[in-house]
């Protein structure tokens, strides 16, 4: 079978759950040299070892979900997945991810070794953790069949506007996600979004624990301490296509790492992330035969597949004609799917 | 073997080879990721070209002319900023390519491709063209063949400085953003874009702000024609008021380091610039061109060993930025893309119908903040207490038309107005009287004698949110320049699918009885050059009520409904005071309130006999004249002024017709081509009733005494009128 083309969707915050408890040692048991650095940054910080917390007997959401353990862990799997890609069955065009995914796809890319990818997202979760300033929250705007409901978009964001104008509220878009709006704010923007609109599949708006208002200015703080800890010197020119967080290409070699940098930990960390937009880009620029989503999770694979029905990606525009077509030839293959896994790792 | 073909070997076999042009080594200040990002972006632009001719071989692309040869415009996309408006020629496709690398979100290879396709998914014309130009990237479209889209640079370039003191609502251009408008050599001869260099310089040289980078891409051939050796040099590098500039346009190095030289200069000192590249052309005018039978093949065969690319290549490698294996990657990964690209956006869907087609001729209306109105104070500042005081009494049509302009711009900080004499003197005709010195020089420009450049202005103002009334000093010179408004100004939104506009309202004097001035060209009866024109609204008042009510509306439809409209004032009418007798004053009115207006389509009525006279202009003046002589004949009329010629007022005809047992169509333009052609095929297809015409003869206009015999006259029309009503 020739070669397929692929672009790779690095995952982002809330993907590593109960079901991922031992994904590194279940999946990359090849790859603990690079674990036993990742863990020995951690021990130089005091942190409790990756392997550690992925090799725990049980998962607790207090402690897995928060930002200084859950980023690295969803660092290591998803670059020790980046790793396990078949190559003589996949051409990598690209690498895009989803928030803290960027961070991750510069590595994969990279344009940040392993180990300093490793030491941004470590950095990054922890000044997160320590600071958790706001909160985010999800809604959707897609019906059933993931077709977009008429003026629910304009809907959401008029609500924002409403509560950001009131005294002491903050509410905003924090992610462009598919079908999916990502608002983050603080207590009193939430709690207002959540009291004041619809309830939908008795799920939404809702609240993502742990996470920061992520994506908005309240993170310029947590920016400033980045750009502080982390010198441009970490970052250098990808060996493959990135995709960003707004859709900007960062070819191999055309783009000045000290504008990396200085994206990565300013305009990332606090303007609005779109995500569909990176995906749209990937789909139509580069218009690979499949999308390889990494795990740990399986979540993010509904935002790639909604974000590629709203670019009209290969003619699908609804759920039922991405699944007719996922079926003939599949299109999105997710690594944290036991099913879809060995399609892409051989 | 197509060129483009063997074109694409020969780069992948001297790449190997490594046996690549001669050349100067890489010097400036141009950095290496920078460089690679130009020779992506030229990799990118090259291939889109190669695949164009594929898709055109396979039916699936209709239009192939290409940027191959000239990818050294990359670099000077580079150079400037994206939000630095481009007005392209159309071989500038690495320009785009590579501004859509500064640009996130954009996607260069899937919107040509679908351009390539027309399919309704263009995200520029909506399939209506292969044409260069987006939305995000601040690339209006053009039709840049004959540099007609240099005079709207010239006019989006003198808009910026008048931007930043008025701050129009829709501004589109930041304070310190430069315009740049690239064309070939040969067309830097037409008189378009002498006219358009011109006036820049004339702005330059007087010292007002004018930050335009021309660009000239010099590839030494207009389809067959050679341009003499040194020509465009010898033409641009001593003219008064601009500034210029060199490079080799095969070498991104020096292409770059000469690019950015001249934006800076003409971002830093708001003056302009003339970039001159030379480059070559490679596979011929564009797919149907043969350039075989007019070139020998040493002469395009020596254009292709220069191939920009190679050169790219050599000083990229010679530089160390790349070796030979990734430039040939970056290439041949920039060759796969488009073919994956080009076998999804030949599914996406193309227009089909006449409806799909003229969806975007008529653009999309746009929110204008409401006006607060004018304060009381600052109107009375402006019109002055002698002006006040003579709206207390009727007043003739030019006086009415000049406050009705005085309001407008009062109330719209982003109308200006332009045109011969139209600031000190205040018009020929004493309808911008004053006007200068209540908004000053830079709101009612003086402008050259060039009414290509006029309009120009006109159109290149609106980009950045202005709404211009360029005014033309006689119908009869429209004709020099009508070219703006019919291939630039009324396409814009059609084939920008109605994302790029021009609001305007062009005003001129015209038509004829002139008592014995100025002959055929102060006097010219024919409107045929502008009523064809899809989309161009023509208003035709007359008298000076009507024409302060329909000059508001005009301004409305321009400034929220973001039409072309153009007003053409009869210039007999402009002094007329009486209409039966000497002193009657029948033919002047009071200034009506600021707030009245005459909707677009509303036509005026005046009687109600069974006899209708369908007219306009100084037709109507004439036919109210013979209304009366026909009522002493016992020959009842309704006398309909059309007031709108284009779009034509049907319903409101037809609405005034309820009743009539005749019409009489009464047309002062000349019988060919004339509004009574459409009239009577109007009445024909749409009414029952008995009609005839009486119109102007196929004749230029005399002066002297002469000066009406060959158009309707009041005794004329009578007479028509009588024949017509008494052949029942």
């Amino acid at each position: 079978m020739a070669k397929q083309t692929a672009v790779v969707v690095a995952p982002g915050r809330g993907t590593y759950n109960k079901a991922e408890l031992g994904y590194l040692a279940r999946h990359h048991a090849d790859k603990a040299d690079m674990f036993a650095q990742f863990d020995a940054f951690r021990a130089q910080t005091g942190q409790e070892a990756v392997t550690a917390l992925d090799g725990a007997e049980r998962f607790s959401g207090a402690k897995h979900t928060r930002g200084d353990h859950a980023s690295p862990l969803i660092y290591a799997a998803a670059l020790a997945d980046y790793q396990a890609i078949d190559r003589d069955k996949f051409d990598i065009l690209a690498v895009t991810g989803n928030s803290m995914g960027w961070y991750i796809a510069l590595a994969c890319g990279g344009a940040l070794s392993p180990m300093g990818g490793f030491e941004v997202v470590n950095t990054m979760g922890t000044l997160m953790q320590e600071n958790l300033i706001g909160g985010q929250i999800i809604y959707p705007f897609v019906d059933d069949s993931w077709v977009e409901i008429p003026g629910r978009r304009d809907q959401v964001f008029a609500k924002c506007a409403d509560i950001s104008a009131r005294a002491d509220h903050i509410l905003g878009l924090s992610i462009d996600l598919g079908g999916m709006l990502v608002l983050a704010g603080n207590e009193a923007g939430l709690v207002a979004f959540e009291r004041e609109m619809p309830r939908l599949d008795d799920r939404f708006p809702m609240r993502l624990p742990n996470h920061a208002g992520f994506h908005t200015h309240l993170q310029k703080p947590v920016a400033e301490q980045g750009r502080a800890r982390l010198g441009a010197g970490l970052f250098g020119q990808p060996d493959v296509s990135l995709i960003d967080g707004r859709g900007a290409i960062w070819a191999p070699k055309a783009g000045n790492s000290q504008a990396l940098w200085d994206y990565t930990l300013g305009h990332q960390v606090y303007e609005p992330y779109d995500f569909t937009a990176a995906i749209r880009v990937a789909a139509r620029e580069f218009m690979p035969d499949v999308f390889i989503v990494l795990g740990p999770g399986g979540t993010l694979g509904g935002a790639v597949a909604q974000s590629l029905l709203s670019a009209n990606w290969r003619d699908m525009s609804d759920k039922a004609s991405f699944q007719a077509e996922q079926a003939q030839t599949p299109r999105l293959l997710s690594m944290g799917r036991e099913d879809q896994r060995a399609l892409v790792t051989g | 073997m197509d060129r483009a073909d063997i074109v694409h070997e020969a780069f992948l076999e001297r790449l190997s080879s490594g046996v690549l042009p001669e050349g100067a080594a890489a010097e400036g200040p141009l950095e290496a990721e920078e460089a690679v990002a130009i020779f992506r972006a030229q990799c990118l632009s090259r291939n889109l070209d190669r695949r164009s001719r594929k898709m055109q071989a396979q039916g699936q692309g209709y239009y192939t002319i290409g940027s191959s040869g000239h990818e050294g415009m990359a670099a000077v996309a580079s150079a400037l900023r994206p939000d630095d408006m481009a007005f392209l020629h159309y071989r500038d496709g690495a320009f785009q390519t590579r501004r859509s690398a500064q640009v996130p979100g954009t996607t260069p290879a899937w919107d040509m491709l679908l351009s390539f396709a027309t399919s309704m998914e263009d995200p520029i014309s909506g399939g209506r063209h292969k044409v260069l130009g987006s939305k995000a990237l601040n690339i209006p479209p053009q039709t840049s063949t004959i540099a007609s889209h240099l005079p709207k640079a010239v006019g989006a370039a003198y808009s910026v400085g008048l931007a930043k003191r008025v701050g129009p609502e829709h501004q589109v251009l930041k304070d310190d953003s430069i315009v740049m408008c690239s064309f070939g050599d040969a067309s830097s001869n037409h008189s378009t874009a002498q006219g358009a260099i011109n006036t820049a310089c004339w702005t330059s040289f007087q010292s007002v702000p004018m930050p335009l980078l021309f660009v000239c891409e010099d590839n030494g051939i207009g389809i067959s024609t050679r341009t003499p050796r040194g020509w465009v040099a010898a033409n641009y590098e001593n003219r008064p008021g601009l500034k210029y500039f060199h490079a080799n346009g095969l070498d991104i190095f020096d292409t770059w380091r000469a690019a950015r030289a001249a934006a800076d200069y003409v971002r830093c000192h708001k003056k302009p610039a003339f970039l001159h590249l030379t480059l070559v052309r490679l596979y011929g005018h564009a797919g149907s061109d043969m350039q075989q039978t007019y070139l020998s093949k040493d002469i395009f065969e020596a254009w292709e060993a220069e191939d920009p690319l190679m050169h790219s290549a050599r000083l990229l490698r010679d530089a160390g930025v790349l070796t030979a294996e990734e430039i040939k990657a970056i290439y041949l990964d920039a060759e796969a893309q488009c073919t994956r690209v080009a076998e999804q956006v030949v599914t996406r869907p193309r227009l089909k119908t006449a409806e799909d087609v003229m969806a975007s001729i008529i653009p999309p209306a746009r929110d204008c903040a409401p006006s607060n109105g004018v304060a009381v104070a600052d109107r009375e500042n402006a019109f002055g207490k002698s002006d006040l005081r003579a709206m207390g009494e009727p007043q003739p049509m030019s006086r009415l038309i000049n406050w009705a302009l005085t309001d407008l711009m009062l109330e719209h900080r982003e109308i200006a107005v332009m045109g011969e004499d139209v600031g000190a003197k205040g018009g020929v005709y004493g309808v911008t009287q004053k006007l200068c010195d209540r908004f000053g020089p830079d709101r009612v420009i003086d402008t050259l004698l060039d009414e290509q450049s006029i309009l120009g202005l006109a159109i290149g103002m609106a980009h950045n949110g202005f709404v211009p009334m360029p005014e033309i000093q006689f119908l009869a010179y429209l004709h020099n320049a009508e070219d703006q408004i019919r291939g630039e100004a009324a396409t814009l939104s059609f084939f920008s699918n109605g994302q790029y506009t021009n609001p305007m309202v062009l005003r001129i004097a015209g038509l004829g009885y002139q008592k014995g001035f100025g002959g055929h060209f102060h006097n010219d009866n024919s409107l045929a050059v502008l009523r064809d024109i899809p989309g161009v609204i023509i208003a035709c008042p007359s008298h000076g009520a009507d024409a302060a009510k329909m000059l508001r509306e005009c301004v409305r439809l321009a400034r929220v409904e973001q039409r072309v409209v153009v007003f053409v004032e009869p210039i007999a009418l402009y002094p007329m005071r009486d209409l039966h007798d000497a002193k009657d004053s029948a033919w002047m009115d009071m200034y009506p309130a600021p707030d009245e207006r005459i909707a677009l389509g509303e036509v005026g009525v005046t009687g109600d006999g069974p006899l209708a006279i369908v007219t306009y202009g100084n037709g109507n003046y004439l036919s109210q004249q013979a209304s009366k002589m026909l009522a002493e004949k016992d020959i009842q009329t309704r006398v309909i002024d059309m007031r709108w010629l284009a779009p034509m007022p049907v319903d409101g005809i037809l609405n005034a017709l309820e009743g009539a047992e005749k019409v009489l169509v009464v047309d002062e333009c000349r019988t060919t081509g004339s509004q009574s052609e459409a009239l009577l095929s109007m009445l024909h297809e749409r009414c029952d009733l008995p009609s005839s015409r009486i119109a102007a003869e196929d004749s230029f206009i005399a002066t002297g005494p002469a000066y009406a015999a060959t158009m309707p006259s009041s005794d004329s029309i009578a007479d028509a009128a009588v024949k017509l009503w008494e052949g029942k």
